[in-house]
């Protein structure tokens, strides 16, 4: 028996962050297997989006639709970089799919990424940028919920189209395929390695512990209370639309982390990445997996990436129908997702005090605890 | 002349007038209570002050400087901190979180990010919640406080901010004889070294507390005075405290 409930321990979370990550950094040496290592890899990207939409909807309040916006960009910016690392300024200046659409000269947006260093830089800041710019524009107007969803879902189909109809830029629904993995400073990362999957772990974890510490900060506790009740908030001096721009700024970062990661994993991008149905995965992911916690989102969404990937196959026509209908199963039961379930449970674990047992209900003794 | 000076403050929705010419001046280190009854635009007049409506004319100053018009986060800023009419406490958070979210010296959300621990907030905290009675009730969850600790831990909110001019939207409704005592002592307190304006409809409180009591009647000013003045005034008798006789 406990006295208060395990799970709102902060040290007991700090041990179970610690313990999840490295346990899971000893997969490869289970496995050597290169396809495995490139699959699990891109699963720690689908950690670091439901990262991010736990920090935006479930820690914000922010319910975001349109985190492929981020992912996307970021994704495009990596293709681009990789794609000029395989071009030479003197015999082949020119990506081939360009050549195909008669493109004459090297369009000026993609001269930047001739540089690798600019590349990554501008992979990570434009879609930060937008998120900042879009975000100032919707909270200072103080459009939040259901409104701002339905926004960020109308801006994430924008994009969608804007990437799709330039197809001389970035070629059309065919995407961008670069053709050799990205190389930094003469070395080259292995897709099919175990470095990926360290690598993509590596960053996963270095931003969900930063983000763990971030949410217990001051910082944390003025977000808390902006969810809670953002119009007293402002009588108290702090302005509410900084604050929600920058929370939605941070998660689009994560996420434009995520989609360079996965465009180093995969050597691949196109539209399909900014698709309406893979956004409102990643709010799945944290829905199931809940998105109160950061972890419990990012196993939500290994969970059903990898239900998809094995169960997948099996169910065949069937897995959407499982998926949703599990959804709708969590959503109706288990507001808070897995992770609440298991909140509630260790909650049963709570030895009640004496006095409470004896007599008529009355002050709620031991403190509760933000978790 | 005031720290808190109202001049021709006007306000109407599509025609319907809600505030009409209103002036008020405040004085510096005394308790000003508004007085009137409903619908004559003392909570009005407190949304117009802090920022949550903007009025149609009039202007609005503070020590000096025109705040008429600015956001929210701005006027708190500058040292005016608000009580709502209805206890507007974080009720998730425990009764020491709320206290520490309302003591905002540092508004930056990226320098906030790095502060986990802070001595001078602590010192402030111990400190309020001595001066609202709350020390024993610290750990708890703001939503199982009674009414009246609700009430304090707001004012006691209003504190963490340490502004200059306090505004006080019925702070003993719903309170007990003996909570309304321990509100006013805390009051008159308080008046030493803050500047506060108090809506209030208990009489019994007003008299306790108020060194300067405003009428207002159909979002105008009525009358201005001491509690014994307005009592006497035949204006604020017919409109006011004579309804309430019968």
């Amino acid at each position: 028996m406990f006295k208060s409930n395990p799970y709102h321990n902060k040290t007991a979370q700090w041990v179970v962050y610690v313990l999840f990550f490295g346990a899971l950094a000893f997969v490869p040496v289970l496995s050597d297997d290169a396809f495995m290592m490139n699959q699990f890899a891109t699963y720690g990207v689908f950690g670091m989006l439901a990262l991010s939409i736990s920090l935006c909807w479930g820690f914000g309040g922010i319910l975001n639709l349109g985190q492929g916006i981020a992912f996307g960009l970021g994704a495009y910016g990596m293709a681009m970089t990789m794609q000029m690392q395989s071009q030479d300024p003197e015999t082949s200046p020119m990506p081939p799919f360009m050549l195909n659409n008669s493109v004459e000269q090297l369009p000026l947006m993609w001269e930047p990424f001739w540089h690798t260093g600019w590349g990554i830089f501008i992979a990570l800041a434009v879609p930060t940028l937008f998120c900042v710019i879009f975000g100032t524009i919707m909270f200072r107007a103080r459009v939040s919920g259901p409104f701002f969803a339905i926004m960020s879902l109308a801006m994430l189909s924008a994009w969608y189209t804007i990437i799709l109809d330039s197809q001389p830029f970035t070629n059309g629904v065919n995407g961008i395929s670069p053709p050799a993995p990205l190389s930094i400073g003469g070395f080259e990362i292995d897709p099919y390695s175990g470095f990926i999957y360290w690598m993509v772990l590596f960053l996963l974890a270095a931003m969900t512990l930063i983000i763990k510490l971030i949410t217990t900060s001051k910082f944390g506790l003025i977000v808390q209370a902006v969810r809670a009740d953002s119009e007293r908030v402002r009588f108290l001096g702090y302005s509410v639309s900084y604050y929600e721009t920058v929370i939605y700024a941070v998660s689009g970062f994560i996420a434009a982390i995520a989609g360079c990661c996965w465009v180093v994993a995969v050597q691949y991008v196109s539209p399909a990445q900014l698709d309406v149905s893979f956004s409102i995965s990643m709010v799945i992911w944290a829905g199931i997996g809940g998105r109160m916690s950061l972890l419990g989102s990012i196993i939500g969404a290994f969970m059903i990436q990898g239900g998809q990937s094995y169960l997948g196959d099996e169910f065949l026509a069937t897995w959407l129908l499982i998926l949703g209908g599990f959804f709708i199963f969590v959503v109706r039961f288990l507001p808070k997702g897995l992770a609440g379930l298991l909140e509630s449970g260790l909650g049963l674990l709570v030895a009640k005090p004496a006095a409470e047992r004896e007599s008529a209900p009355g002050p709620v003794a031991g403190a509760k605890v933000q978790g | 002349m005031g720290i808190l000076e109202i001049h021709n403050l006007s306000k109407d929705y599509s025609g319907t007038v809600v505030l009409n010419d209103f002036s008020l001046d405040v004085v510096e280190l005394t308790l000003c209570c508004l007085l009137g009854p409903n619908g004559a635009g003392k909570t009005t007049t407190m949304d117009m002050i802090t920022g949550r409506q903007k009025p149609s004319s009039g202007r609005i100053l503070l020590n000096d400087n025109d705040i008429t018009g600015l956001d929210e986060h701005e006027i708190a800023r500058r040292g005016i901190g608000r009580k709502f009419q209805v206890p507007a406490v974080f009720k998730d958070l425990t009764v020491r979180q709320n206290l520490e979210v309302a003591y905002s010296r540092q508004t930056s959300p990226f320098k906030n990010m790095f502060r986990f621990r802070d001595p001078g907030m602590e010192r402030k905290l111990d400190e309020v919640a001595t001066q609202v009675g709350l020390t024993q009730r610290l750990a708890i969850e703001a939503g199982t406080l009674s009414h009246g600790e609700t009430q304090w831990l707001e004012i006691g909110m209003v504190l963490m901010q340490d502004p200059q001019i306090l505004l006080m939207d019925e702070p003993a409704a719903g309170m007990t004889e003996q909570e309304i005592d321990k509100t006013s002592r805390m009051f008159n307190e308080l008046k030493k070294t803050k500047t506060l304006v108090v809506v209030e409809h208990d009489m019994a409180f007003v008299r306790e507390i108020a060194d300067v009591v405003t009428v207002m009647h159909m979002g105008a000013h009525l009358a201005t005075g001491s509690i014994d003045q307005i009592e006497a005034n035949a204006r604020v008798r017919e409109v006011y405290l004579g309804s309430e006789e019968h």
